[in-house]
């Protein structure tokens, strides 16, 4: 996504068709979604909180996607009757097959229906309608943990809202997305903002971009009409300087008389506009705010389905699929972890095909050289064919994900090293969090006695302490002497017991 | 004469192959399961399914990272010649944002023989960036963004790893991202936004197996017998060298040595050394070179400075040490004297030296630095009065004295006495 996008509203449909893409998305074909219709308010997420909504804006969202409107009822029908129909086999060692899945499973790919976000699409949609209709400006504040579709939501957001303009018989707004960690400088996003209400006339030097704006929104606008502006600011915690004067300054235009526009920030953080614009509250004009909850189980399983409804096969066990949905939605609630799990998964099939055809590539010769030939070989490529993602597979890719490489590195370090980590665990197992070289060197010659292992000089110490805290193990403090240099322990000891429990000597240490 | 030159020949064959680390990794590549066909499969299947893709590549120092990384994009440049551009940057360099995204600007410049315009500014440069990765992407062409030192990245905003990590979430770039960092933890230092766009893939590099370091050393010392080196010769080293290899006493050594570093850089730095011993009249490498080598590289430098010590002087270290241990923290050399005339008194020792030999055998360990003076002002008191310190421990004297040539018993039986 281009960090600044000026969007001209009559090239907003074309825009998708004008750039050649190499992969045709399947948003080009449908413009507009049938997302409003085709879920229906009866499914009921136990998370999200449904706004309880009368039948009439869902109806009249339904009038304004009039084109789509036969294709959108068709659209349930041949969903339902694809669910009906058994799939076929997915033969991964097609490579086409393959390319699809990955495609289907990628972050970047965009899907043409949003699915579990139509609550807070419908209050941003209907807040955006309401400024456009009465032509007064407005704020809004979406907030929610990364990964919970917050950007996807605004972009369909508003191609919505400029279908819903030109249906309605409204001016369309002007739009201008940012993304706030490619400003240099925090107040060039009152420059931006200039220059997109006012694109042909030149800055005077004198006054700045936010004095401008300012005025113009302090003076009664010109009879032509002056369309509304829209603008999305991502990532608005870029904003936050430490006066705050950036960010405030950015919500009050709004609040001016005249002012034109929409302003909609997103963030992380869920106190933003309370902890950082105290004093719209003051003057009644605190942006509305909607929370984009983490995804649960079921709406993470969801997801996931309608990604892969389009493919005409099944690739994942149903049984994968929902482990997957269950860990991620347990760990974080992030979609995009969710689809990394999935397409790991996918490489392992990726991975176990390979080595089963180096395999038998290398058995189908012995074969031939010991037997005669007969029909036992389709038996064989029978039996290794891989047609699912099973359950394995998808643990495996899992444990990937969400484990820690330290242990592993625990274990695979040189004898020394492990020494020294176990007598650091019993220093500091007393109470005491950090101690100097010196000290530990005296405990670990201890256990050197205690072991018959001869213990390494001084020096070899302290260049075994560096290389243990460039690896994240230790945390070495800074002095002149290397004796006195304090260290404390960065791992948890329960890891370094667990990782060492495998050897008698340590186990026996660490008691 | 000629056989000196194949002697010489072969000794400058083996230190420049110590010194190449793409020759020094490429039989630990060889196996399916390495570090280097999973990089490749990951990068290759990015390239030629067009999708995004990020991976960080943590291991302690020297143990091959980079070289891996290098390895395996010298093949695909090969196999993909035009379809790959490589952008490399580094955390101790780049860590700015400015910088990072100037340096990013200036090397797809030079790839693409665009003129590059030093004035440029932050928001020219993302742009930039933004612009060629959305054309990269058109034209089916991946860029591979080398991060060497990740962690040092990941301090402040995290802006440039938020561009990049940004940027692949779109449909029309094509981007690899590959962090390098010896930090296991790399990816906790992420903010949580930043950590939530990268894909989590992590390949561990793990201290070459014993097996692996058998083919290692193998690979690394044994002479080609089809170069321009002459065959007989070619082959009676490699004979010697497996007779070497296949000695319990040799791999004691290897172990020994393995033991305080396992990583392969560390390795390679005992192999030099090594090799340098190598007897240039016999030819050969011999069991001795790598004895002599681990002693030469385990030094304690305190220890020589005990061995070269005067008895005088190894009376008034073991009466420091005494004084330690009887808890007096600061003490001068008046006290180490009174000391010393008490050790003589109760063991009725026969040796007697003057005052002043013993005020300059005290000024001798000073300039050997095996003690020192405590405080840092008073040039203004004499000798005598300031108070000292030991610069050794008690068990590194202790080993000192043990191995001394001729040291005298009474000495001993003090140090094991407190000790």
């Amino acid at each position: 996504m281009p960090a600044i996008m000026a969007v001209k509203p009559d090239s907003a449909r074309s825009n998708p068709d004008s750039t050649p893409q190499k992969r045709r998305l399947r948003s080009d074909t449908t413009a507009a979604q049938d997302s409003p219709i085709s879920t229906p308010v009866k499914w009921k997420s136990p998370r999200t909180c449904t706004t309880s909504s009368p039948k009439t804006p869902i109806s009249r969202v339904e009038r304004d996607c009039s084109e789509n409107i036969t294709k959108s009822h068709k659209s349930p029908i041949k969903k339902l009757s694809d669910s009906l129909t058994p799939k076929q086999k997915w033969n991964p060692l097609d490579s086409e097959q393959m390319k699809a899945v990955k495609e289907a499973m990628h972050v970047s790919t965009a899907p043409p229906n949003i699915v579990c976000r139509e609550g807070e699409q419908k209050r941003v949609l209907e807040f955006c309608q309401a400024c456009v209709e009465q032509e007064k400006a407005g704020s809004l504040y979406v907030c929610g943990c990364p990964g919970t579709g917050k950007s996807l939501s605004m972009e369909k957001v508003k191609q919505l809202l400029f279908h819903w303009a030109s249906e309605a018989g409204h001016q369309q707004p002007n739009v201008l997305t940012i993304n706030c960690t490619s400003l240099a400088k925090t107040s060039d996003i009152f420059g931006k903002i200039l220059g997109e209400s006012q694109p042909r006339k030149k800055v005077n030097g004198a006054t700045s971009p936010l004095q401008h704006l300012q005025n113009l929104y302090s003076q009664k606008p010109q009879p032509s009409g002056t369309k509304m502006m829209l603008i999305i600011a991502d990532e608005l915690d870029y904003l936050i300087t430490k006066d705050r004067a950036v960010l405030h300054d950015l919500f009050m235009l709004t609040t001016f008389p005249f002012s034109r526009c929409i302003l909609i920030g997103i963030a992380n953080a869920i106190d933003l506009a309370d902890r950082f614009l105290p004093k719209l509250q003051s003057l009644n004009c605190k942006p509305m705010v909607v929370t984009f909850r983490a995804y649960s189980k079921d709406q993470i399983l969801k997801i996931l389905h309608e990604r892969l409804m389009d493919l005409p096969y099944t690739v994942f066990q149903p049984q994968a699929l929902e482990l997957c949905a269950r860990k991620v939605a347990a760990a974080s609630g992030d979609m995009r972890k969710a689809l990394c799990v999935c397409r790991s998964a996918i490489e392992m099939v990726e991975a176990e095909l390979r080595e089963s055809s180096r395999n038998f590539s290398s058995s189908i010769v012995e074969k031939a050289f010991l037997e005669q030939q007969r029909a036992t070989a389709p038996d064989v490529l029978e039996k290794q064919e891989i047609d699912v993602v099973r359950l394995d597979h998808m643990v495996v890719a899992l444990s990937k994900t969400y484990k820690s490489p330290i242990v592993d590195t625990i274990q695979s370090l040189p004898q020394h090293q492990q020494i020294l980590l176990c007598s650091a665990v019993k220093l500091f197992r007393g109470g005491k969090k950090d101690t100097t070289v010196g000290e530990l060197n005296k405990f670990y010659m201890e256990i050197c006695k205690s072991a018959l292992i001869p213990p390494v000089g001084i020096l070899e110490l302290s260049s075994i302490c560096r290389v243990l805290s460039d690896q994240g193990l230790l945390k070495l403090g800074q002095s002149r002497e290397d004796k006195s240099k304090r260290v404390t322990l960065c791992v948890d000891e329960a890891d370094i017991s667990f990782a060492l429990q495998g050897i008698r000597f340590f186990r026996n240490c660490l008691q | 004469m000629g056989r000196e030159n194949t002697v010489e020949e072969a000794l400058n064959l083996l230190r420049s192959r110590l010194c190449n680390p793409s020759f020094v990794f490429k039989p630990l590549s060889d196996s399916p399961d390495s570090n280097y066909s999973k990089l490749k499969f990951i990068i290759s299947s990015s390239v030629t399914e067009a999708c995004n893709n990020s991976i960080l590549l943590l291991g302690p120092r020297g143990s091959g990272k980079i070289a891996v990384l290098e390895l395996v994009l010298k093949d695909l440049l090969l196999e993909f010649p035009d379809l790959i551009s490589v952008i490399k940057l580094s955390g101790l360099l780049h860590s700015d944002d400015n910088c990072a995204f100037k340096e990013i600007s200036r090397q797809l410049c030079a790839e693409h023989q665009l003129l590059f315009s030093k004035m440029a500014s932050f928001d020219d440069n993302s742009q930039f960036m933004i612009a060629m990765l959305r054309e990269c992407g058109l034209a089916h062409k991946t860029i591979i963004f080398v991060l060497d030192e990740f962690d040092l990245f990941a301090q402040g905003k995290q802006r440039v790893l938020y561009s990049l990590l940004d940027a692949m979430q779109s449909v029309t770039s094509q981007a690899v991202v590959i962090g390098v960092s010896c930090r296991l933890d790399a990816d906790q230092l992420l903010e949580k936004r930043v950590r939530s766009r990268f894909s989590h893939r992590k390949l561990l590099f793990l201290p070459p197996s014993k097996e692996d370091l058998q083919r290692l050393l193998e690979h690394i010392l044994s002479l080609p017998v089809d170069s321009t080196i002459s065959h007989d010769y070619a082959v009676e080293f490699n004979a010697k060298l497996q007779k070497i290899l296949a000695d319990e006493k040799f791999k004691q050594i290897i172990i020994t040595y393995m033991d305080s570093d396992a990583t392969v850089n560390h390795l390679l730095r005992f192999l030099f050394r090594a090799v340098s011993y190598m007897d240039l009249g016999s030819g050969f490498l011999s069991l001795e070179n790598f004895k002599t080598a681990l002693s030469n590289i385990q030094r304690q430098p305190k220890l020589e400075c005990i061995k070269d010590c005067s008895i005088l002087e190894l009376h008034i270290l073991v009466c420091m040490k005494r004084l330690e241990v009887k808890e007096q923290n600061s003490y001068n050399f008046n006290s180490v004297m009174k000391e010393y005339k008490s050790i003589r008194a109760s063991f009725q020792m026969s040796e007697y030296y003057a005052w002043n030999i013993c005020l300059r055998a005290f000024e001798h360990l000073l300039q050997r630095e095996l003690i020192c003076f405590t405080d840092n002002r008073g040039q203004n008191q004499s000798v005598e009065f300031r108070p000292a310190k030991l610069l050794i421990s008690s068990h590194e004297l202790q080993q000192g004295l043990k191995s001394y040539r001729s040291c005298p018993a009474i000495l001993l039986k003090l140090m094991d006495r407190e000790v």
